[in-house]
């Protein structure tokens, strides 16, 4: 049971502590030794999703502006997993034409780790923020900040190792993605859009062939 | 439970919506509230036993003086006093001079004969005397209460009045006798007449500020370019009213850049002093369609007067969709009348209103008629809980604001009201409780930081007592562990 949980810990907070401090030695485990596991990004990914949700109710009153009734836990789950999603696929589709050396999977790996400043500062940050008046709601945002802020630095780090990339050539691969995610994004609705029409004009005739019998 | 009644209300808005039982809520959202006002009753001129035609048609401004009612109507031209029983005490169209004005006339060589009003459109009456903005005349009348003319104010001595007419439309005036005028036209601010009716200056005046975007895009742009562009035209006013303390509060058209000062309250310097600490920035209605839309009116409220109640309450008239809105001295929204329909207790559109006393009296320029209102229970009590509450009386406030509740649960107002009695009280965990469902962030915060203060306080010994012991433990603890692990290894 002990070793057990030592091996929880190793691998939920210590492994990410120490990418975090040391993003190139951490990095290189986590691709050539295999040290980064897919369970692990999968579940930091579910609590960034319960972090949003929580924060949506029950962040510190002095600082929601979120009307608790317009809540969806559906809508933020997804969004996390459309964001997520559209990332990973962007980012592979680009580095593979950019000689990237990273497969699908370590960038997966790679954002889910990413999140690991969000989910260690977000949580009790949160807890803090119920507990602050006005005048200190500055510490708070500043708390979150610094764990955005450290979650794109953990994120830029991990693209840049994993693909074996340069700086100059890590934030290209970064604009490049985002323009693949816009055109993703571009493609899908428009593809929703014609699939709505098409289902619209097939009820149409259906409909239609119903009234002239 | 809770959420389930929260869900069938949000359905059944529509249909309350049709007759405006409505606030808003901190979050924006359409809530069902009760109305402040009721219909009393009404006047036209068949009750007034005017039987002539074409008498009291298209009525433009009303202004209560002691327990008078003086209307000026642009139909048939007319001054028309009404007393507080709503019967007609004089109706006048044509005024004679006063005989130091005569004097005056005949110095200057003018004909002496009575003057009459060509379709006025403003009226003020003061102590010092009753204001007639003669629109069609270009002129204003200054009158006694014999109302003969004692004063004539026709030029303005100006620069802007070179190319343009002086059309007076709207007129209040302070306590001294100086006049403030709406005029037609006039994009510079509402315009200031000493007790003479030399001009003074424009007060109220709102300097339009581009954005850095736009400024960056002018760079750029020949002279010809811009001229083309769209106008920034400053605020135009569309009424004045004089408070007792000479502050002015206006009421000004919806444009592009003024959606947050559309009603302001004007100091002698000019300066926009309104308070919005309310939920939202006084403004009418919050939530509206937007865009051109032939079925559905549409765009921002079209607030035409205000009317001033006692405790810095006052109301304000939406002519666009017939609503009464009325805000406390801090900018909340307390309650919203809305009977548009062509019936005699309705009235479809609204130009101006005033407080008789504790009635509301509503000039219904289309129907020629006047609606009286008077106050609900609910009007009643939220009044009067914000009357006890700004002479200082927050215990009897607090007991006021319970009975609110009691008529409309949803009253958020209602709570902070509450909740401020408990801040002072030293309650400050029941304060916290009543500023949360109230949403008032500033006084949630003062009550959270003593109540917070409290339990530290109160619990000073425990925490020290944590924070010595706790490393204290942990050391002694590894102490132990090593010098037993020590021993083990001798």
């Amino acid at each position: 049971m002990k070793e057990k949980l030592a091996l929880v810990f190793n691998d939920y907070i210590k492994f990410p502590a120490f990418i975090l401090t040391h993003p190139f030695d951490g990095f290189d485990d986590l691709k050539t030794q295999k040290k980064g596991k897919l369970s692990v990004a999968i579940i930091f990914m579910v609590l960034y999703a319960l972090l949003r949700i929580f924060t949506y109710q029950y962040e510190g009153f002095l600082i929601n502006e979120r009307n608790p009734l317009n809540l969806n836990n559906l809508q933020e789950i997804l969004s996390v997993v459309l964001i997520v999603g559209l990332f990973v696929t962007a980012n592979w589709s680009v580095t593979t034409l950019m000689e990237g050396k990273g497969k699908f999977k370590e960038i997966f790996i790679v954002t889910g780790y990413a999140l690991f400043p969000l989910i260690i500062i977000g949580f009790p940050g949160l807890a803090l923020s119920n507990f602050l008046t006005l005048e200190e709601m500055p510490f708070y945002t500043l708390l979150m900040g610094i764990a955005y802020f450290l979650t794109g630095w953990m994120l830029f780090m991990g693209i840049l190792n994993i693909h074996e990339y340069g700086l100059f050539k890590t934030v290209l691969a970064f604009i490049a993605t985002i323009v693949s995610m816009l055109v993703m994004i571009f493609l899908g609705l428009l593809f929703f859009d014609l699939i709505q029409q098409f289902i619209a004009f097939i009820t149409a005739i259906i409909e239609e062939l119903g009234l002239r019998r | 439970m809770k959420l389930f009644v929260w869900i069938s209300l949000l359905l059944t808005l529509p249909v309350n919506f049709t007759v405006a039982r409505y606030n808003y809520s901190y979050y924006g959202d359409v809530i069902h509230s009760a109305p402040g006002f009721t219909f009393a009753q009404y006047f036209n001129a068949t009750t007034l036993g005017l039987n002539v035609n074409n008498q009291f048609t298209q009525p433009e401004d009303l202004i209560v003086y002691g327990d008078q009612i003086y209307i000026v109507t642009s139909g048939d031209s007319a001054l028309y006093i009404i007393n507080d029983r709503f019967e007609l005490q004089l109706r006048k169209t044509s005024f004679d001079l006063s005989a130091e004005l005569e004097t005056q006339f005949i110095e200057e060589g003018k004909v002496v004969a009575p003057q009459t009003l060509n379709k006025p459109r403003g009226i003020d009456v003061k102590d010092t005397g009753i204001y007639i903005a003669d629109t069609d005349n270009k002129r204003i009348l200054k009158l006694n209460f014999d109302l003969e003319i004692v004063m004539i104010v026709d030029s303005i001595d100006d620069v802007t009045f070179e190319s343009v007419e002086f059309e007076p439309a709207k007129i209040t005036t302070d306590s001294t006798g100086r006049m403030y005028v709406v005029a037609s036209n006039i994009y510079e601010g509402i315009l200031e007449l000493d007790t003479d009716g030399s001009f003074n200056r424009y007060t109220g005046v709102n300097p339009i500020t581009l954005t850095p975007l736009e400024i960056f895009q002018r760079q750029f742009m020949t002279e010809e370019q811009i001229s083309k562009l769209e106008r920034y035209l400053p605020t135009e006013y569309t009424n004045v009213n004089m408070s007792d303390k000479n502050f002015i509060y206006s009421t000004s058209l919806p444009s592009a850049n003024n959606d947050s000062n559309m009603i302001q309250l004007i100091n002698p310097k000019g300066i926009d002093v309104l308070k919005r600490n309310g939920y939202h920035i006084p403004k009418g209605d919050i939530q509206f369609v937007v865009g051109m839309n032939n079925y559905v009116i549409d765009g921002p409220s079209r607030l035409v007067d205000v009317a001033l109640y006692k405790d810095g309450i006052y109301t304000v008239l939406d002519t666009k969709r017939s609503r009464l809105f009325t805000y406390d001295s801090e900018g909340n929204l307390l309650y919203i009348n809305g009977d548009a329909g062509n019936q005699s207790d309705r009235f479809s559109e609204g130009v101006a209103l005033d407080y008789l006393k504790d009635r509301l009296v509503v000039l219904d320029r289309q129907l020629n008629q006047v609606i009286v209102y008077e106050h609900t229970e609910f009007g009643n009590k939220v009044n009067e809980a914000i009357g006890l509450y700004e002479r200082g009386e927050f215990e009897a406030a607090a007991v006021i604001w319970e009975e609110v509740l009691t008529l409309n649960t949803n009253y958020e107002i209602a709570y902070n009201g509450i909740g401020k009695y408990y801040l002072r009280t030293g309650e400050f965990d029941k304060a916290i409780e009543f500023f949360a469902v109230g949403k008032d962030k500033f006084y949630y915060s003062k009550a959270f930081k003593q109540y917070r203060n409290q339990i530290i306080k109160d619990n000073f010994g425990y925490i020290i007592g944590a924070i010595l012991l706790i490393p204290i433990g942990i050391t002694t603890y590894r102490v132990v562990k090593k010098v037993r692990k020590g021993d083990e290894l001798e």
